[in-house]
């Protein structure tokens, strides 16, 4: 690498400067003069420290000097060698390039020499220092007052997998990666329409992450567009490393557990959302894009609901709303009943109890606490710990402990038991944002049944339930269709309802075309349908012949 | 004092359901078993025509003036002073009416459940709930009553179907009632329990079309009223009247005599009064709503919320002015027969003088866009 | 900003006063395992000498009000929370040590409560009713008058409307200690006995709480299982002990219950007869599967007079002697004939019996209140004018009783 080391002792000679923000908002509107050494100054001024910066000089038409500046890990070499250097550097026999001037010179480079489709030209010097840092190739030309911006940028990224916090068995099984670019082509790949709108902004005054927003144009309400990019344009912060950043500078209500903002790493379910009328967002280097409004029936539903056949989904979407409940009130519930109102169990059971918890030193609310702590405390390792051991420290946790526990006189069976069934309930939770809300909202019903039985977990309840019904979501009301009363709404709620039922689209969004499709098309192929192969038609045939 | 017109129809409605069936269906058969003991059902009925002709004044008064409250329009009607002892009124009746309901709860619950937990602890658990939840806007508080009304309706009818099977018609018969002891007073009683449908004057305002108010208040008493008669119904008919006479709360001691069928639940009281918890709750907000929202609007104050807070002590101590439990149904019944000229004769003198004067609200569109 | 400030410290006072009653809270709260679980009371009558054993906890002993009275014995079945096994499988041998599942205690006392403080004071855990589903009284207690009794359990908010009130023959404390075979604990036994019963049609349904109704009721009076405590342990129904308000009156025997049964027409049904057919030693007897039944009022010469019309259907059970052929028309006609005559006459008799001691279990009375109010206003109105009215009130009775089924064996 002797040209790796030549270009970086002649960097070296240039001081950098200590501030570099300063400096360059100080030059804001520094322009390029046309002096390839002034401009060539600035950048190295600004990054010419890094490492893995390089600065490449060479002639243009082996006459016109220019200089070439890119992170070398950034870019893509090969295509930096063939596409760029190469068609610049090699005189094409056709064109005239001798004593061109400065601007004829700009149109033969662009249009005749580069071999590249994303090629702009820029004459803020700030502007190409950006460039830089965005992983683009600069190619400053003596003589010229604009340089050119490359988009040669090559990050070394996942491949597209399953993803992993909402499998399915049935449905797509791709997940978005942390490249914004390739989420993107996952969505428009879904979405071949010309109403799906990507609006992109950098947030970030340290990372310039880039944020898309997503939209149907001419479905989506505008007023939630232009709500959403207020939201967004608000936001002043160094660093948005992930989309949960983002999450917490827009939504509603900061201090609510609940969250009012969905996620999903699924770019099918993003676009089953984008079609309902919902926004979609999505930050590069976070794989999950963020979805607003979000109403609370979104954390039960999943995409193998729709996916595969209404009836036999319906009674499991119920069975998904139970477990919610359970995670949420079922140790409550025991407490009061064991503290406060034995007589509503049948007298067998009740005795039985009694005999469980005959051996147990602590009060029934001081019993489960305890043990849920100590549940959280070992989902919590499980979670930190590498794949390979976690599942055998499950297994001791859950098993040898909880037997230990039983057999040692410090927690009744049935407290086992009662605790089991919670865990697993909130594990049923699709929505791992809401199962941990509701995991959290235990523990006062908890101790709210420890002061006043059933009557306490009713005021928890009421408490949480005019909590959700105060909540908004930009604007929508967070129990929608249920509360303002949507009946259309409803056959999404609880139940599954046919897709050819819910032919319109959630009113609540407000979406300018609120019809899904034409609510017929299901009883109309059934009318037209035939019975193609009936054994009616061809027996009677055979014999015949 | 927010984005209003928001209110359809049916969460109108369902405010009514809500706010009517509260704390006063366990006693309720047992009023109207004293009235005229096997013809408690007619007397119930009576007294929801009474309550539903109420609530229809206050309704057509309502729909006259769609874009104000009884607080605003009074004043349109009678003249500033005059509505403001008038609307005076309303709060303190409304705030006593707070208060006594908490406590009747509060007396519910220690007498059948927390048997050593102080009253004014039940009390005031419930009246800060009340408290903090008033302080949310028209909308939410719409919101509310809509989430509650099935929770409201769906145990009440489960109670009601599962103790049919040990019920007697003969019970019920004769329809008349053997000895009418006091069927107006019973009447008059059971249409104060109704007392809290008053909350439709601050409903209407907000109503996304005020013109269907009328269809809202009697969706709203139709469903209630008819839980009120299948209620007493099913008590009268499971106990027979005499029996019904000694219970303190007969509708409580009909959820004691049902079971789960296969004994999930052996017997149904406790969970049954756990339940109504939310009843009793969304009684006492649409009350406690209203006072403070009356206050607010009497003195022109723009926000609500901060009233939310100061109102609790009096209220507090209403409720613990009451020394037992007879006497507090004594003076519930007293309020209540006072509470009823209030809700009743006024708004008929309002809608009487409104029309003699000709006085009208402005139609709906006219100062909105939309 | 500093306004601000102050405003949210004072609001966040104002929370921290406001969760003050919940922080020093937990009142209610009493662990299942420290409650001393009532599965059964019994009551029996005591001399007034038995004051002796008693301390003086709710009065003192020459107090006025109880000095000199009739005492109750009151004994408590409590479950032992460790002795009855969690799950089916692991006390297989519960029924040798049944006896010690439950513990009896007994105290005497002035009145039920008095009893219960007496024996509280006794007893480290509180004592908890809301399991308590028998209630034995014994005969003699009962026909002194229940009203202590019913009074206390009506006003207790923990006791259950289901529970059940028996009558014991002989000593109510009998039926706490026995320890039938069946059950882990003796009294789930009791209540299972009666319940079944119900299952098989063998008595109506009667929880205490229907008969507070039935008692409150001006027209009806209330009645309860009559049982008596068998060689075996196990308990017998044995029959329909009948009151006139607070007072047991009477008696019937087994078959009583199922005369009552069918005026009442309550299903199940599943009364077996025995029928002599006339002149031959042919014995057969029947099982009654399904009853239907009416009862109308009319206003005959200044006095109510009713007349029951029953129908019951029922299968033919067995021939115990003599080789009856069942196959044709004629023979089944017989044994229908015989069986409702024979009913009839049971039926006449219990009311007559019941008659006698103006107990009017089968609510003839309501049905003049329900039908005929004017009637009754003008001349009964209050419960003891009925009481002695239905001395006197003639009852027809028409009963229709068909077979419908003989079995497996065609003849």
């Amino acid at each position: 690498m002797p040209l790796f080391r030549r270009r970086n002792k002649a960097i070296n000679k240039i001081p950098s400067v200590n501030a570099p923000i300063a400096y360059m908002e100080e030059h804001k509107d520094a322009k390029i003069t046309g002096n390839l050494k002034e401009t060539t100054d600035f950048i190295i001024k600004l990054l010419g420290e890094n490492g893995d910066f390089l600065m490449r000089e060479f002639h243009v038409f082996g006459q016109y000097p220019a200089t070439m500046f890119y992170f070398s890990q950034m870019v893509d070499p090969s295509m930096l060698n063939e596409s760029i250097l190469k068609p610049l550097m090699y005189t094409p026999p056709h064109i005239q390039t001798e004593q061109l001037p400065p601007e004829r010179l700009q149109d033969v480079l662009l249009n005749n020499a580069l071999y590249h489709s994303n090629c702009q030209t820029e004459s803020l010097l700030p502007s190409l220092v950006k460039g830089i840092l965005r992983g683009e190739t600069i190619i400053a030309v003596e003589g010229l007052k604009q340089a050119f911006l490359i988009a040669t940028r090559q990050i070394d990224k996942r491949g597209i997998e399953q993803p992993a916090t909402e499998q399915v068995i049935r449905g797509p099984r791709e997940g978005f990666v942390e490249t914004i670019g390739t989420n993107l082509s996952l969505i428009r790949y879904r979405l071949q329409s010309p109403e799906l709108r990507v609006a992109q902004m950098d947030i970030g005054r340290k990372t310039r992450s880039k944020v898309a927003i997503c939209y149907m144009q001419g479905l989506t309400n505008p007023e939630l567009v232009d709500e959403v990019n207020n939201r967004l344009k608000r936001i002043d912060v160094d660093a948005i490393l992930d989309s949960g950043y983002l999450e917490q500078y827009i939504e509603d209500n900061q201090l609510s557990p609940f969250p009012q903002v969905q996620y999903t790493e699924r770019p099918d379910k993003v676009v089953a959302n984008l079609l309902e009328g919902r926004v979609a967002i999505l930050v590069d280097g976070s794989p999950l894009a963020l979805i607003v409004p979000t109403v609370f029936n979104q954390f039960y539903q999943t995409v193998e609901d729709y996916t595969e056949r209404y009836l036999l989904m319906s009674p499991i979407r119920i069975v998904r709303l139970v477990a919610l409940m359970f995670s949420l009130i079922f140790p409550s519930i025991y407490v009061s009943i064991i503290s406060f109102n034995p007589e509503l169990i049948p007298t067998e059971f009740a005795v039985a109890v009694a005999g469980g918890r005959a051996g147990v030193p602590f009060p029934a609310v001081v019993e489960v606490l305890i043990i849920e702590i100590s549940m959280e405390v070992l989902r919590e390792a499980t979670i930190r710990l590498p794949q390979q051991v976690g599942g055998a420290l499950s297994i001791v946790g859950v098993l040898i402990i909880g037997q230990a526990a039983v057999s040692a006189g410090f927690a009744s069976p049935i407290t086992v038991v009662i605790i089991a069934l919670t865990t697993i309930g909130s594990f049923a939770t699709p929505a791992y944002n809401a199962a941990l809300a509701l995991r959290l909202l235990r523990f006062p019903l908890m101790i709210l049944a420890g002061i006043f039985g059933l009557y306490g977990v009713m005021i928890g309840l009421i408490l949480i339930a005019n909590h959700l019904l105060s909540l908004k979501s930009f604007g929508v009301p967070y129990l929608s269709p249920l509360v303002p009363g949507d009946f259309q709404g409803m056959k999404d709620l609880l139940i599954r309802g046919p897709l050819w039922w819910s032919n319109k689209r959630p009113s609540f969004l407000y979406p300018l075309d609120r019809t899904r499709n034409s609510g017929q098309s299901s009883t109309s192929t059934h009318e037209q349908s035939e019975n193609a192969l009936d054994p009616a038609k061809f027996q009677g045939g055979k014999e015949k012949s | 004092m927010e984005q209003t017109r928001q209110v359809t129809v049916t969460q109108a409605a369902a405010v009514l359901v809500s706010t009517i069936i509260g704390v006063g269906v366990l006693p309720l058969p047992l009023f109207a078993v004293r009235a005229a003991d096997s013809g408690a059902p007619l007397v119930t009925f009576f007294g929801m025509l009474i309550a539903m002709v109420g609530l229809l004044l206050i309704t057509w008064l309502g729909m006259r003036f769609p874009d104000r409250n009884i607080v605003q329009y009074s004043e349109a009607i009678i003249g500033r002073w005059l509505a403001w002892i008038g609307s005076g009124c309303i709060i303190v009746f409304f705030a006593v009416l707070t208060s006594l309901t908490a406590r009747e709860f509060g007396e519910v619950v220690v007498t059948s459940v927390l048997k050593t937990t102080p009253v004014e602890v039940t009390v005031i658990v419930m009246l800060v709930l009340a408290a903090i939840s008033s302080r949310n806007g028209i909308t939410t508080f719409a919101y509310i009553h809509m989430f509650y009304m099935p929770l409201l309706i769906g145990p009440a009818i489960l109670i009601v179907a599962l103790s049919l099977k040990n019920a007697d018609i003969l019970n019920l018969e004769p329809i008349w009632g053997n000895e009418r002891k006091d069927m107006l007073g019973g009447t008059v009683t059971i249409a104060a329990l109704c007392q809290g449908s008053f909350i439709l004057t601050m409903v209407i305002p907000a109503m996304r079309r005020p013109k269907k108010a009328m269809r809202a208040s009697f969706w709203g008493m139709l469903i209630a009223g008819g839980l009120y008669v299948t209620i007493v119904i099913a008590t009268v008919a499971v106990f027979g009247a005499e029996e019904t006479k000694k219970l303190l709360w007969p509708t409580l001691e009909l959820a004691k005599a049902t079971s789960l069928p296969a004994n999930v639940l052996e017997r149904l009281d406790a969970a049954f009064l756990a339940v109504w918890v939310t009843a009793v709750f969304s009684t006492l907000l649409s009350s406690y709503f209203l006072t403070n929202q009356a206050i607010a609007f009497l003195f022109r104050l723009k926000d609500h919320r901060m009233f939310s807070i100061f109102l609790l002590p009096f209220v507090f101590l209403m409720a613990m002015f009451p020394k037992n439990i007879v006497q507090m149904y004594g003076i519930i019944m007293q309020v209540g027969r006072v509470g009823l000229v209030l809700t009743i004769a006024y708004p008929g003198l309002l809608l009487l003088v409104a029309i003699l004067r000709k006085k009208r609200g402005k139609p709906l569109g006219s100062s909105k866009s939309g | 900003m500093g306004a601000q400030k102050a405003v949210k410290t004072v609001k966040l006072l104002c929370i921290g006063m406001l969760a003050l009653p919940f922080l020093t809270g937990c009142w209610d709260r009493l662990e299942i395992e420290d409650r001393a679980v009532v599965l059964g009371i019994s009551v029996d009558a005591e001399k007034p000498e038995a004051i002796a054993e008693e301390d003086e906890t709710t009065h003192k002993a020459d107090a006025p009000a109880v000095a000199g009275k009739e005492m109750v014995r009151v004994a408590v079945q409590i479950a032992l929370p460790g002795r009855i096994p969690l799950g089916p499988g692991e006390g297989g041998g519960g029924a040798t040590n049944a006896q010690r599942t439950v513990w009896v205690i007994d105290v005497v006392g002035h009145s039920i409560d008095d009893a219960v403080m007496n024996l509280q004071q006794q007893l480290s855990s509180r004592l908890f009713f809301g399991h308590l589903r028998v209630i034995v009284v014994s005969e003699e207690v009962a026909k002194k008058g229940i009203s202590n009794i019913n009074d206390y359990f009506h006003r207790n908010s923990e006791v259950r409307r289901m529970a059940w009130l028996l009558i014991a023959k002989g000593s109510a404390k009998a039926l706490m200690t026995a320890a039938p075979q069946l059950e882990r604990v003796p009294t789930l036994y009791l209540m299972s006995t009666l319940d079944e019963a119900i299952g098989m049609g063998k008595f109506p349904i009667d929880f205490i709480g229907m008969f507070w109704s039935r008692s409150a009721k001006k027209g009806q009076e209330g009645f309860l299982p009559y049982v008596e405590l068998k060689k075996h342990q196990n308990v017998e129904i044995k029959g329909i002990a009948y009151f006139r308000s607070d007072q047991m009156v009477g008696k019937s025997d087994p078959i009583g219950i199922g005369v009552y049964m069918v005026v009442k027409g309550i299903n199940p049904a599943g009364y077996r007869v025995l029928i002599q057919i006339p002149g031959t030693n042919k014995e057969v007897t029947t099982a009654a599967t399904h009853r239907k039944s009416k009862i109308d009022v009319a206003i005959k010469n200044g006095r109510p007079v009713f007349v029951v019309t029953a129908a019951i259907e029922i299968n033919f059970e067995e021939k115990i002697s003599g080789d009856l052929l069942i196959n044709d028309m004629k023979t089944i006609k017989t044994i229908e004939r015989l069986q409702s005559r024979q009913t009839e006459q049971a039926v006449e008799d219990f009311i007559k019996q019941t008659q006698r001691v103006g107990s009017d279990i089968f609510g003839f009375g309501e049905y003049v209140r329900a039908k005929k109010p004017a009637y009754w206003n003008r001349n009964i109105k209050t419960t003891e004018k009925w009481q002695n009215m239905y001395k006197d009130v003639s009852v027809e009775v028409h009963l229709d009783v068909r077979i419908r089924r003989i079995g497996m064996k065609s003849q």
